[in-house]
Protein backbone atom coordinates (compact mmCIF):
# COMPACT_ATOMS: atom_id res chain seq x y z
CA UNK A 1 0.00 0.00 0.00
CA UNK A 2 1.75 3.31 -1.08
CA UNK A 3 2.69 5.62 1.67
CA UNK A 4 2.98 9.50 2.01
CA UNK A 5 4.95 10.67 4.55
CA UNK A 6 4.59 13.84 6.00
CA UNK A 7 6.99 15.68 7.66
CA UNK A 8 6.04 18.34 10.59
CA UNK A 9 8.02 20.03 13.41
CA UNK A 10 7.48 20.55 17.09
CA UNK A 11 8.53 24.52 17.61
CA UNK A 12 7.72 26.91 20.79
CA UNK A 13 4.44 29.13 20.03
CA UNK A 14 6.40 32.96 18.47
CA UNK A 15 3.65 34.63 20.59
CA UNK A 16 4.90 33.35 24.04
CA UNK A 17 8.59 34.75 23.66
CA UNK A 18 9.63 37.58 25.31
CA UNK A 19 12.70 39.92 25.06
CA UNK A 20 14.04 41.15 27.92
CA UNK A 21 15.38 44.75 27.99
CA UNK A 22 18.72 43.82 27.39
CA UNK A 23 17.71 41.94 24.55
CA UNK A 24 18.26 38.68 25.91
CA UNK A 25 15.31 36.08 24.67
CA UNK A 26 13.28 34.34 27.42
CA UNK A 27 11.66 31.37 26.12
CA UNK A 28 10.56 30.11 30.07
CA UNK A 29 6.69 30.92 28.98
CA UNK A 30 6.73 29.72 25.40
CA UNK A 31 4.41 26.69 24.67
CA UNK A 32 5.12 23.96 22.12
CA UNK A 33 2.59 23.71 19.24
CA UNK A 34 3.28 21.85 15.56
CA UNK A 35 4.27 24.42 13.47
CA UNK A 36 1.26 26.27 11.46
CA UNK A 37 1.82 25.63 7.73
CA UNK A 38 2.82 21.84 9.13
CA UNK A 39 -1.12 21.31 10.21
CA UNK A 40 -1.81 22.22 6.51
CA UNK A 41 0.52 19.86 5.23
CA UNK A 42 -0.76 16.84 7.01
CA UNK A 43 -4.32 17.28 5.68
CA UNK A 44 -2.59 17.93 2.45
CA UNK A 45 -0.96 14.41 3.22
CA UNK A 46 -4.33 12.82 4.60
CA UNK A 47 -5.83 14.20 0.88
CA UNK A 48 -3.37 12.97 -0.94
CA UNK A 49 -3.34 9.42 0.50
CA UNK A 50 -7.16 8.94 -0.23
CA UNK A 51 -6.71 9.82 -3.76
CA UNK A 52 -3.70 6.74 -3.94
CA UNK A 53 -5.52 4.69 -1.27
CA UNK A 54 -2.60 4.61 0.61
CA UNK A 55 -1.99 5.52 4.71
CA UNK A 56 -0.09 8.40 5.85
CA UNK A 57 2.89 8.06 8.24
CA UNK A 58 3.89 11.58 10.30
CA UNK A 59 7.34 12.27 10.93
CA UNK A 60 9.03 14.50 13.50
CA UNK A 61 12.12 15.06 14.48
CA UNK A 62 12.73 16.87 17.72
CA UNK A 63 13.75 16.94 21.54
CA UNK A 64 11.93 14.82 24.45
CA UNK A 65 9.94 18.20 24.57
CA UNK A 66 8.43 16.86 21.14
CA UNK A 67 6.40 14.36 22.79
CA UNK A 68 2.91 15.94 23.42
CA UNK A 69 3.00 16.54 19.59
CA UNK A 70 2.53 13.10 18.92
CA UNK A 71 -1.07 13.18 19.93
CA UNK A 72 -1.73 15.63 18.16
CA UNK A 73 -0.47 14.85 15.21
CA UNK A 74 -2.02 11.32 15.08
CA UNK A 75 -5.30 12.84 15.94
CA UNK A 76 -5.21 14.86 12.64
CA UNK A 77 -5.78 11.42 10.12
CA UNK A 78 -2.26 10.07 10.04
CA UNK A 79 -2.07 6.44 10.48
CA UNK A 80 1.29 6.28 12.34
CA UNK A 81 3.95 8.03 13.35
CA UNK A 82 7.58 8.08 13.64
CA UNK A 83 9.56 10.22 16.43
CA UNK A 84 13.04 10.68 16.04
CA UNK A 85 13.51 11.72 19.76
CA UNK A 86 16.78 13.35 19.93
CA UNK A 87 18.47 15.39 22.72
CA UNK A 88 20.75 17.02 20.05
CA UNK A 89 17.68 17.87 17.71
CA UNK A 90 17.70 21.56 19.63
CA UNK A 91 21.07 22.00 17.74
CA UNK A 92 20.61 20.61 14.55
CA UNK A 93 20.94 22.54 11.42
CA UNK A 94 19.48 22.24 8.14
CA UNK A 95 22.07 19.59 7.25
CA UNK A 96 21.67 17.59 10.02
CA UNK A 97 17.81 17.82 10.24
CA UNK A 98 17.27 16.91 6.57
CA UNK A 99 19.39 13.40 6.80
CA UNK A 100 17.97 12.40 10.17
CA UNK A 101 14.91 12.25 8.19
CA UNK A 102 16.09 11.19 4.71
CA UNK A 103 17.46 8.04 7.20
CA UNK A 104 13.83 7.72 8.86
CA UNK A 105 11.70 7.82 5.29
CA UNK A 106 14.62 5.12 3.51
CA UNK A 107 13.51 2.39 6.87
CA UNK A 108 9.60 2.87 5.70
CA UNK A 109 8.45 1.00 2.77
CA UNK A 110 6.39 1.72 0.02
CA UNK A 111 7.11 5.37 0.45
CA UNK A 112 5.24 7.08 -2.80
CA UNK A 113 5.19 10.99 -1.83
CA UNK A 114 7.16 13.13 1.18
CA UNK A 115 4.89 16.46 2.08
CA UNK A 116 6.40 18.82 3.79
CA UNK A 117 4.79 22.47 4.57
CA UNK A 118 6.89 25.49 3.19
CA UNK A 119 8.40 26.43 6.13
CA UNK A 120 8.37 25.95 9.58
CA UNK A 121 7.35 29.13 11.74
CA UNK A 122 10.61 29.55 14.35
CA UNK A 123 13.22 29.01 11.66
CA UNK A 124 11.37 29.69 8.56
CA UNK A 125 14.25 28.36 6.35
CA UNK A 126 12.79 26.41 3.31
CA UNK A 127 15.11 24.33 3.32
CA UNK A 128 13.99 20.30 4.32
CA UNK A 129 11.54 19.51 1.40
CA UNK A 130 14.47 20.15 -0.89
CA UNK A 131 17.41 18.97 0.81
CA UNK A 132 15.55 15.81 1.61
CA UNK A 133 14.74 15.28 -1.99
CA UNK A 134 18.26 15.73 -2.58
CA UNK A 135 19.44 13.02 -0.06
CA UNK A 136 17.11 10.51 -1.29
CA UNK A 137 18.28 11.65 -4.72
CA UNK A 138 13.92 11.92 -5.36
CA UNK A 139 12.78 14.38 -7.91
CA UNK A 140 11.33 17.90 -5.75
CA UNK A 141 8.21 20.67 -6.15
CA UNK A 142 8.26 23.38 -3.88
CA UNK A 143 5.89 26.40 -3.58
CA UNK A 144 2.98 24.25 -4.37
CA UNK A 145 -0.55 25.61 -3.64
CA UNK A 146 -2.56 22.72 -5.39
CA UNK A 147 -2.11 19.22 -6.07
CA UNK A 148 -4.22 16.47 -7.88
CA UNK A 149 -3.16 12.79 -8.16
CA UNK A 150 -4.29 10.56 -10.88
CA UNK A 151 -2.91 6.86 -10.66
CA UNK A 152 0.80 7.31 -10.01
CA UNK A 153 1.12 10.65 -11.84
CA UNK A 154 1.42 14.00 -9.91
CA UNK A 155 0.21 17.09 -11.19
CA UNK A 156 1.13 20.34 -8.60
CA UNK A 157 0.56 24.37 -9.55
CA UNK A 158 3.01 26.38 -8.16
CA UNK A 159 2.79 29.75 -7.06
CA UNK A 160 5.75 31.68 -8.15
CA UNK A 161 6.90 34.98 -8.43
CA UNK A 162 5.70 35.72 -11.85
CA UNK A 163 3.71 32.99 -12.96
CA UNK A 164 1.30 30.18 -11.68
CA UNK A 165 4.01 26.54 -13.54
CA UNK A 166 1.88 23.57 -13.35
CA UNK A 167 4.53 20.41 -13.23
CA UNK A 168 3.97 16.87 -13.96
CA UNK A 169 5.86 14.15 -12.14
CA UNK A 170 5.38 10.12 -11.80
CA UNK A 171 5.93 9.20 -8.05
CA UNK A 172 8.26 8.95 -5.83
CA UNK A 173 8.40 12.60 -5.51
CA UNK A 174 9.29 15.13 -2.69
CA UNK A 175 6.48 18.05 -2.82
CA UNK A 176 6.48 21.66 -0.47
CA UNK A 177 2.99 22.67 -0.26
CA UNK A 178 2.12 26.25 1.15
CA UNK A 179 -0.16 26.62 3.49
CA UNK A 180 -3.22 27.64 1.01
CA UNK A 181 -3.11 24.57 -0.48
CA UNK A 182 -6.19 23.17 2.24
CA UNK A 183 -7.40 24.18 5.27
CA UNK A 184 -6.25 22.30 8.24
CA UNK A 185 -9.49 21.15 10.56
CA UNK A 186 -9.28 21.21 14.09
CA UNK A 187 -9.33 17.39 15.37
CA UNK A 188 -12.97 16.12 16.47
CA UNK A 189 -13.02 14.59 19.72
CA UNK A 190 -13.45 10.61 18.50
CA UNK A 191 -9.89 11.85 16.24
CA UNK A 192 -8.46 12.95 19.39
CA UNK A 193 -9.80 9.80 21.10
CA UNK A 194 -8.84 7.33 18.37
CA UNK A 195 -4.83 9.18 18.31
CA UNK A 196 -3.77 7.51 21.48
CA UNK A 197 -4.55 3.89 19.66
CA UNK A 198 -2.44 4.30 16.35
CA UNK A 199 1.24 3.16 16.39
CA UNK A 200 4.59 5.28 17.07
CA UNK A 201 7.41 4.00 15.87
CA UNK A 202 10.82 6.35 18.18
CA UNK A 203 14.22 6.01 17.20
CA UNK A 204 17.15 8.07 18.39
CA UNK A 205 19.69 9.57 15.44
CA UNK A 206 22.28 7.03 17.17
CA UNK A 207 19.96 4.19 15.50
CA UNK A 208 19.82 5.54 11.92
CA UNK A 209 23.79 5.88 11.90
CA UNK A 210 23.02 9.49 11.44
CA UNK A 211 26.47 12.34 12.59
CA UNK A 212 24.62 15.68 13.57
CA UNK A 213 27.58 17.77 14.21
CA UNK A 214 25.91 21.21 12.65
CA UNK A 215 27.68 23.11 9.25
CA UNK A 216 27.16 25.99 10.73
CA UNK A 217 27.80 27.33 14.22
CA UNK A 218 25.70 30.07 15.71
CA UNK A 219 27.15 32.89 17.53
CA UNK A 220 24.67 35.48 18.53
CA UNK A 221 21.14 35.30 19.50
CA UNK A 222 19.21 38.14 20.83
CA UNK A 223 15.79 39.53 20.37
CA UNK A 224 14.34 42.02 18.13
CA UNK A 225 12.77 45.02 20.32
CA UNK A 226 10.49 47.93 18.89
CA UNK A 227 10.68 51.58 19.77
CA UNK A 228 7.37 52.91 19.52
CA UNK A 229 4.99 55.34 20.67
CA UNK A 230 2.15 53.17 22.11
CA UNK A 231 -0.41 56.12 22.13
CA UNK A 232 -4.00 54.38 22.41
CA UNK A 233 -7.04 56.42 22.17
CA UNK A 234 -9.02 53.53 23.97
CA UNK A 235 -11.81 56.23 25.71
CA UNK A 236 -14.80 58.61 24.81
CA UNK A 237 -17.09 58.41 22.19
CA UNK A 238 -15.70 57.08 18.99
CA UNK A 239 -15.68 60.74 17.16
CA UNK A 240 -13.50 61.93 19.78
CA UNK A 241 -10.56 58.93 19.15
CA UNK A 242 -10.44 60.02 15.64
CA UNK A 243 -9.95 63.37 16.62
CA UNK A 244 -7.35 62.54 18.85
CA UNK A 245 -5.65 60.40 15.93
CA UNK A 246 -6.29 63.13 13.39
CA UNK A 247 -5.02 65.79 15.60
CA UNK A 248 -1.53 63.55 16.06
CA UNK A 249 -1.28 62.89 12.92
CA UNK A 250 -1.69 66.39 11.76
CA UNK A 251 1.27 67.25 14.39
CA UNK A 252 2.86 64.31 12.99
CA UNK A 253 3.33 65.72 9.21
CA UNK A 254 2.32 62.47 7.83
CA UNK A 255 -1.52 63.97 6.50
CA UNK B 1 38.10 28.92 -9.48
CA UNK B 2 37.57 29.78 -6.18
CA UNK B 3 35.51 32.86 -6.01
CA UNK B 4 31.56 33.45 -5.27
CA UNK B 5 28.97 31.65 -7.61
CA UNK B 6 25.93 33.50 -8.15
CA UNK B 7 22.21 32.47 -9.64
CA UNK B 8 18.96 34.47 -9.64
CA UNK B 9 15.57 34.51 -11.55
CA UNK B 10 15.90 38.09 -11.25
CA UNK B 11 18.92 39.89 -12.68
CA UNK B 12 18.59 42.58 -10.47
CA UNK B 13 18.89 40.64 -7.35
CA UNK B 14 21.93 39.07 -9.94
CA UNK B 15 23.84 41.97 -10.00
CA UNK B 16 22.93 42.91 -6.07
CA UNK B 17 24.80 39.47 -5.67
CA UNK B 18 27.69 40.86 -7.55
CA UNK B 19 27.77 43.76 -5.56
CA UNK B 20 28.28 41.70 -2.49
CA UNK B 21 30.77 39.73 -3.89
CA UNK B 22 33.17 42.73 -5.17
CA UNK B 23 32.57 44.67 -2.01
CA UNK B 24 33.91 41.37 0.11
CA UNK B 25 36.86 41.37 -2.40
CA UNK B 26 35.86 37.87 -4.27
CA UNK B 27 35.76 36.97 -7.85
CA UNK B 28 31.78 36.84 -9.20
CA UNK B 29 30.92 34.06 -11.39
CA UNK B 30 27.07 34.32 -12.59
CA UNK B 31 25.53 31.28 -13.93
CA UNK B 32 21.98 31.65 -15.44
CA UNK B 33 19.87 29.46 -17.49
CA UNK B 34 19.92 29.83 -21.05
CA UNK B 35 21.40 32.17 -23.44
CA UNK B 36 18.71 34.90 -23.21
CA UNK B 37 18.66 35.37 -19.36
CA UNK B 38 22.68 34.76 -19.43
CA UNK B 39 22.48 38.27 -21.96
CA UNK B 40 20.08 40.13 -19.93
CA UNK B 41 23.67 40.31 -17.13
CA UNK B 42 26.44 40.99 -19.44
CA UNK B 43 26.17 44.74 -17.55
CA UNK B 44 26.31 43.21 -14.06
CA UNK B 45 29.71 43.06 -13.33
CA UNK B 46 30.61 39.61 -13.10
CA UNK B 47 33.84 38.11 -13.75
CA UNK B 48 32.15 35.61 -16.31
CA UNK B 49 28.49 34.45 -16.89
CA UNK B 50 28.15 31.24 -17.42
CA UNK B 51 25.06 30.19 -19.49
CA UNK B 52 23.60 26.66 -18.77
CA UNK B 53 22.66 24.88 -21.58
CA UNK B 54 20.07 21.71 -21.04
CA UNK B 55 17.38 19.40 -21.37
CA UNK B 56 15.18 21.55 -18.84
CA UNK B 57 13.58 25.27 -18.74
CA UNK B 58 13.30 24.74 -14.55
CA UNK B 59 16.41 25.66 -13.05
CA UNK B 60 15.93 23.46 -9.73
CA UNK B 61 16.47 20.79 -12.18
CA UNK B 62 20.25 20.96 -12.63
CA UNK B 63 20.83 21.28 -8.64
CA UNK B 64 22.61 17.80 -8.86
CA UNK B 65 24.71 18.75 -11.83
CA UNK B 66 25.42 22.55 -10.42
CA UNK B 67 26.91 20.90 -7.24
CA UNK B 68 29.06 18.98 -8.96
CA UNK B 69 30.10 21.70 -10.93
CA UNK B 70 30.84 24.26 -7.62
CA UNK B 71 33.27 21.74 -6.61
CA UNK B 72 35.07 20.80 -9.21
CA UNK B 73 35.16 25.13 -9.76
CA UNK B 74 36.55 25.07 -5.79
CA UNK B 75 33.62 27.51 -5.13
CA UNK B 76 33.66 29.29 -1.94
CA UNK B 77 29.88 30.29 -1.75
CA UNK B 78 26.98 30.03 -3.82
CA UNK B 79 24.60 33.01 -3.30
CA UNK B 80 21.57 32.58 -4.53
CA UNK B 81 18.56 35.31 -4.89
CA UNK B 82 15.54 34.48 -2.39
CA UNK B 83 12.70 34.18 -4.64
CA UNK B 84 10.86 30.69 -5.12
CA UNK B 85 12.76 29.50 -7.94
CA UNK B 86 16.21 30.37 -5.84
CA UNK B 87 15.19 28.63 -2.85
CA UNK B 88 14.29 25.48 -3.96
CA UNK B 89 17.81 25.55 -5.69
CA UNK B 90 19.97 26.72 -3.37
CA UNK B 91 18.28 24.32 -0.70
CA UNK B 92 18.57 21.33 -3.09
CA UNK B 93 22.27 22.11 -4.02
CA UNK B 94 22.91 22.41 -0.49
CA UNK B 95 21.49 19.11 0.15
CA UNK B 96 23.72 17.35 -2.75
CA UNK B 97 26.36 19.20 -1.25
CA UNK B 98 25.59 18.24 2.37
CA UNK B 99 26.72 21.44 3.44
CA UNK B 100 25.91 24.93 5.51
CA UNK B 101 22.96 27.11 3.94
CA UNK B 102 21.48 30.09 5.45
CA UNK B 103 18.39 31.28 3.76
CA UNK B 104 16.96 34.42 3.45
CA UNK B 105 19.93 36.41 5.03
CA UNK B 106 19.08 39.53 6.47
CA UNK B 107 23.02 40.56 5.83
CA UNK B 108 25.52 38.72 5.10
CA UNK B 109 29.49 39.58 5.38
CA UNK B 110 32.92 38.24 5.33
CA UNK B 111 34.44 39.15 8.83
CA UNK B 112 38.11 37.54 9.66
CA UNK B 113 37.51 36.08 5.72
CA UNK B 114 34.50 34.14 7.72
CA UNK B 115 31.25 33.86 6.37
CA UNK B 116 28.83 36.18 8.90
CA UNK B 117 25.18 35.46 8.21
CA UNK B 118 22.05 37.29 10.03
CA UNK B 119 18.96 35.69 9.80
CA UNK B 120 15.38 36.19 11.57
CA UNK B 121 13.72 33.64 13.74
CA UNK B 122 10.21 32.90 15.02
CA UNK B 123 8.88 35.15 12.50
CA UNK B 124 11.26 38.01 13.52
CA UNK B 125 10.98 37.89 17.25
CA UNK B 126 14.49 36.72 17.26
CA UNK B 127 17.79 37.49 15.51
CA UNK B 128 20.41 34.43 14.73
CA UNK B 129 24.29 35.49 13.99
CA UNK B 130 25.80 32.23 12.89
CA UNK B 131 29.38 31.49 10.98
CA UNK B 132 29.08 29.20 8.26
CA UNK B 133 32.48 26.99 6.79
CA UNK B 134 33.47 25.40 3.86
CA UNK B 135 31.78 25.53 0.84
CA UNK B 136 28.20 27.00 1.55
CA UNK B 137 25.03 28.24 0.51
CA UNK B 138 23.14 31.19 0.99
CA UNK B 139 19.85 33.07 -0.28
CA UNK B 140 19.80 36.75 -0.36
CA UNK B 141 16.48 38.92 -0.76
CA UNK B 142 16.77 41.64 -3.35
CA UNK B 143 17.41 45.27 -1.62
CA UNK B 144 20.28 44.01 0.32
CA UNK B 145 22.99 45.39 -1.73
CA UNK B 146 24.49 48.16 -4.32
CA UNK B 147 23.95 46.17 -8.14
CA UNK B 148 27.75 45.79 -9.40
CA UNK B 149 27.82 47.13 -13.13
CA UNK B 150 30.54 46.47 -16.01
CA UNK B 151 30.61 44.27 -18.97
CA UNK B 152 31.39 40.43 -18.84
CA UNK B 153 31.59 37.41 -21.37
CA UNK B 154 29.59 34.65 -21.81
CA UNK B 155 30.48 31.18 -21.48
CA UNK B 156 28.22 28.15 -22.55
CA UNK B 157 28.22 25.52 -19.71
CA UNK B 158 26.74 22.13 -20.53
CA UNK B 159 24.85 20.38 -17.41
CA UNK B 160 22.59 17.76 -17.27
CA UNK B 161 19.02 18.30 -15.76
CA UNK B 162 16.64 15.84 -13.97
CA UNK B 163 14.11 15.78 -15.97
CA UNK B 164 11.79 13.91 -13.79
CA UNK B 165 9.51 16.54 -13.38
CA UNK B 166 8.10 18.64 -16.23
CA UNK B 167 6.30 21.98 -16.97
CA UNK B 168 2.76 21.11 -18.05
CA UNK B 169 1.68 24.86 -18.59
CA UNK B 170 2.31 28.01 -16.97
CA UNK B 171 0.04 31.04 -16.43
CA UNK B 172 1.89 34.62 -16.10
CA UNK B 173 0.81 36.41 -12.81
CA UNK B 174 -0.35 40.04 -13.85
CA UNK B 175 0.89 42.19 -11.50
CA UNK B 176 -2.08 44.24 -10.55
CA UNK B 177 -0.37 45.49 -7.58
CA UNK B 178 2.20 48.39 -6.95
CA UNK B 179 5.24 47.53 -5.42
CA UNK B 180 4.25 48.47 -1.89
CA UNK B 181 8.22 48.32 -1.27
CA UNK B 182 8.19 52.09 -2.95
CA UNK B 183 5.06 53.46 -1.32
CA UNK B 184 4.84 56.74 0.72
CA UNK B 185 1.28 55.38 2.98
CA UNK B 186 0.06 52.36 3.20
CA UNK B 187 -3.79 51.53 4.29
CA UNK B 188 -3.57 48.18 5.33
CA UNK B 189 -6.70 45.70 5.71
CA UNK B 190 -6.65 42.18 7.85
CA UNK B 191 -9.01 39.51 8.43
CA UNK B 192 -11.60 42.03 10.54
CA UNK B 193 -12.99 42.59 7.24
CA UNK B 194 -16.15 40.68 6.68
CA UNK B 195 -16.95 40.94 2.98
CA UNK B 196 -15.08 41.68 0.07
CA UNK B 197 -17.17 44.74 -1.30
CA UNK B 198 -15.75 46.00 2.40
CA UNK B 199 -12.56 46.88 1.01
CA UNK B 200 -14.00 50.07 -0.51
CA UNK B 201 -14.05 51.10 3.20
CA UNK B 202 -10.16 50.72 2.98
CA UNK B 203 -10.12 52.57 -0.34
CA UNK B 204 -11.75 55.47 0.61
CA UNK B 205 -9.14 56.07 2.78
CA UNK B 206 -6.88 55.40 0.88
CA UNK B 207 -7.62 57.37 -1.75
CA UNK B 208 -7.96 60.83 0.88
CA UNK B 209 -4.67 59.43 2.07
CA UNK B 210 -3.15 58.96 -1.51
CA UNK B 211 -1.99 55.48 -0.10
CA UNK B 212 -1.45 52.42 -1.71
CA UNK B 213 -3.63 49.40 -0.36
CA UNK B 214 -1.96 46.63 1.24
CA UNK B 215 -3.27 43.35 3.34
CA UNK B 216 -2.09 40.60 5.61
CA UNK B 217 -1.32 37.40 4.15
CA UNK B 218 -4.52 35.44 4.50
CA UNK B 219 -6.43 38.13 2.83
CA UNK B 220 -4.20 37.46 -0.38
CA UNK B 221 -3.54 33.49 -0.35
CA UNK B 222 -6.30 32.33 1.40
CA UNK B 223 -9.84 34.99 0.18
CA UNK B 224 -7.78 35.81 -2.79
CA UNK B 225 -9.33 39.30 -2.11
CA UNK B 226 -6.30 41.52 -2.92
CA UNK B 227 -3.11 40.33 -5.01
CA UNK B 228 -0.50 38.26 -3.97
CA UNK B 229 2.45 41.48 -4.05
CA UNK B 230 -0.14 43.38 -1.71
CA UNK B 231 0.49 41.29 1.37
CA UNK B 232 3.21 42.73 4.11
CA UNK B 233 5.13 40.49 6.26
CA UNK B 234 8.21 37.99 6.17
CA UNK B 235 6.80 36.21 3.57
CA UNK B 236 5.52 39.00 1.90
CA UNK B 237 6.49 42.18 1.23
CA UNK B 238 8.81 44.06 3.38
CA UNK B 239 7.76 48.46 3.40
CA UNK B 240 9.30 51.56 4.68
CA UNK B 241 6.43 54.03 4.49
CA UNK B 242 5.73 57.53 6.07
CA UNK B 243 3.00 56.24 7.44
CA UNK B 244 1.11 52.78 7.64
CA UNK B 245 -2.40 52.60 8.63
CA UNK B 246 -3.83 48.95 9.96
CA UNK B 247 -7.87 48.25 9.94
CA UNK B 248 -8.61 44.58 12.26
CA UNK B 249 -5.02 43.58 11.31
CA UNK B 250 -4.15 41.36 14.69
CA UNK B 251 -0.81 42.46 14.32
CA UNK B 252 1.02 39.16 14.42
CA UNK B 253 4.78 38.48 14.43
CA UNK B 254 5.29 37.59 10.98
CA UNK B 255 3.18 40.27 9.87
CA UNK B 256 4.36 43.55 11.87
CA UNK B 257 8.24 42.43 10.82
CA UNK B 258 7.46 44.01 7.05
CA UNK B 259 6.61 47.01 8.48
CA UNK B 260 9.46 47.41 11.03
CA UNK B 261 11.00 50.49 8.81
CA UNK B 262 7.77 52.17 8.47
CA UNK B 263 7.97 55.99 10.07
CA UNK B 264 4.72 55.87 11.65
CA UNK B 265 2.30 53.04 12.49
CA UNK B 266 -1.43 53.28 13.51
CA UNK B 267 -3.54 51.08 14.32
CA UNK B 268 -7.37 50.66 14.35
CA UNK B 269 -8.50 47.11 15.86
CA UNK B 270 -11.65 46.24 17.76
CA UNK B 271 -9.39 44.02 20.61
CA UNK B 272 -7.51 46.08 23.14
CA UNK B 273 -4.86 43.78 23.88
CA UNK B 274 -4.05 42.67 19.89
CA UNK B 275 -0.65 42.84 19.36
CA UNK B 276 -0.51 45.60 16.63
CA UNK B 277 -0.79 47.78 19.44
CA UNK B 278 2.25 47.30 21.40
CA UNK B 279 3.65 47.95 17.50
CA UNK B 280 2.30 51.37 17.19
CA UNK B 281 2.56 54.39 17.68
CA UNK B 282 -0.82 55.64 17.26
CA UNK B 283 -4.08 53.78 17.41
CA UNK B 284 -7.86 53.67 17.60
CA UNK B 285 -9.49 50.84 19.92
CA UNK B 286 -13.14 50.56 17.63
CA UNK B 287 -14.97 48.75 15.47
CA UNK B 288 -13.23 49.76 12.14
CA UNK B 289 -16.65 49.68 10.38
CA UNK B 290 -17.86 52.54 13.07
CA UNK B 291 -13.69 54.31 12.96
CA UNK B 292 -12.61 54.19 9.30
CA UNK B 293 -15.88 55.84 7.25
CA UNK B 294 -15.09 58.68 10.71
CA UNK B 295 -11.66 59.04 10.41
CA UNK B 296 -11.84 59.37 6.53
CA UNK B 297 -14.51 62.10 6.59
CA UNK B 298 -12.22 64.05 9.13
CA UNK B 299 -9.28 63.84 7.31
CA UNK B 300 -11.13 65.21 4.41
CA UNK B 301 -11.83 68.62 6.36
C1 LIG C 1 5.86 31.02 8.73
C2 LIG C 1 4.77 32.05 8.70
C3 LIG C 1 4.89 33.15 7.87
C4 LIG C 1 3.89 34.12 7.83
N1 LIG C 1 4.06 35.21 7.03
C5 LIG C 1 3.13 36.20 7.06
C6 LIG C 1 3.31 37.40 6.29
O1 LIG C 1 4.31 37.58 5.59
N2 LIG C 1 2.34 38.35 6.36
C7 LIG C 1 1.21 38.21 7.13
O2 LIG C 1 0.37 39.13 7.16
N3 LIG C 1 1.01 37.10 7.86
C8 LIG C 1 1.94 36.09 7.84
N4 LIG C 1 1.73 34.96 8.58
C9 LIG C 1 0.42 34.80 9.25
C10 LIG C 1 0.34 35.55 10.57
O3 LIG C 1 0.87 34.74 11.60
C11 LIG C 1 -1.12 35.89 10.94
O4 LIG C 1 -1.87 34.70 10.91
C12 LIG C 1 -1.76 36.88 10.00
O5 LIG C 1 -0.95 38.00 9.79
C13 LIG C 1 -3.06 37.35 10.63
O6 LIG C 1 -3.78 38.13 9.71
P1 LIG C 1 -4.86 39.18 10.22
O7 LIG C 1 -4.25 40.12 11.17
O8 LIG C 1 -5.47 39.74 8.99
O9 LIG C 1 -5.98 38.28 10.89
P2 LIG C 1 -6.32 37.99 12.41
O10 LIG C 1 -5.13 37.56 13.17
O11 LIG C 1 -7.50 37.11 12.38
O12 LIG C 1 -6.71 39.40 13.01
C14 LIG C 1 -7.90 40.05 12.78
C15 LIG C 1 -7.98 41.26 13.71
O13 LIG C 1 -9.14 41.99 13.44
C16 LIG C 1 -9.70 42.45 14.65
N5 LIG C 1 -11.12 42.72 14.40
C17 LIG C 1 -12.14 41.85 14.19
N6 LIG C 1 -13.29 42.51 13.92
C18 LIG C 1 -12.99 43.84 13.94
C19 LIG C 1 -13.75 45.03 13.71
N7 LIG C 1 -15.04 44.99 13.40
N8 LIG C 1 -13.11 46.21 13.79
C20 LIG C 1 -11.78 46.27 14.10
N9 LIG C 1 -11.02 45.18 14.32
C21 LIG C 1 -11.62 43.98 14.24
C22 LIG C 1 -9.43 41.35 15.65
O14 LIG C 1 -9.45 41.89 16.96
C23 LIG C 1 -8.02 40.90 15.21
O15 LIG C 1 -7.03 41.64 15.89
C24 LIG C 1 2.72 33.98 8.63
C25 LIG C 1 2.60 32.87 9.48
C26 LIG C 1 3.61 31.91 9.52
C27 LIG C 1 3.44 30.74 10.45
Amino acid sequence: MPLVVVCYKWVLDEADIRINADLSIDLSKAKGKISDYDKNAIEAAVQAAAALNGKVAGLTFGTADAKPSLKDALSRGMDEAWYINEPQASQADGAGTARVLAAAIKKMADVSLIICAEGASDTYARQTGPRIGALLDLPVVTSVGKLEISGNTLIATRVLDDCLQKVKVELPAVVAVLPEITSAPIPGLKAVLAAGKKPVTELKAQDLGVDLTPKSRVTEIKGYMMDRKNIIFNEGETAERVNNLVAALRKEGVV
Amino acid sequence: MAGIYIFSDRADIAAEIVGFARAAGKEAFVMALGEEAAQALTNAGADKIYAIDGDSELIESYAKDIAEFLIKAGAELFAVGATPRGRDLAARVAGYLDCAMASDVVSVEYHDNQLTCVRMLYGGAVQEKQVLSGLSVVTIPAGKFEPAQGESTIEALKLKADTRVSIVETAPIVKEGVDLSKAEKVVCVGMALDKEEDLQIARDLAAVLGAELGCTRSIAEERHWLPVESYIGISGAVIKPRLYISMGVSGQIQHVYGIRDANLIVAIDINEKAPIFKAADYGIVGDLYEVVPLLTEALKK
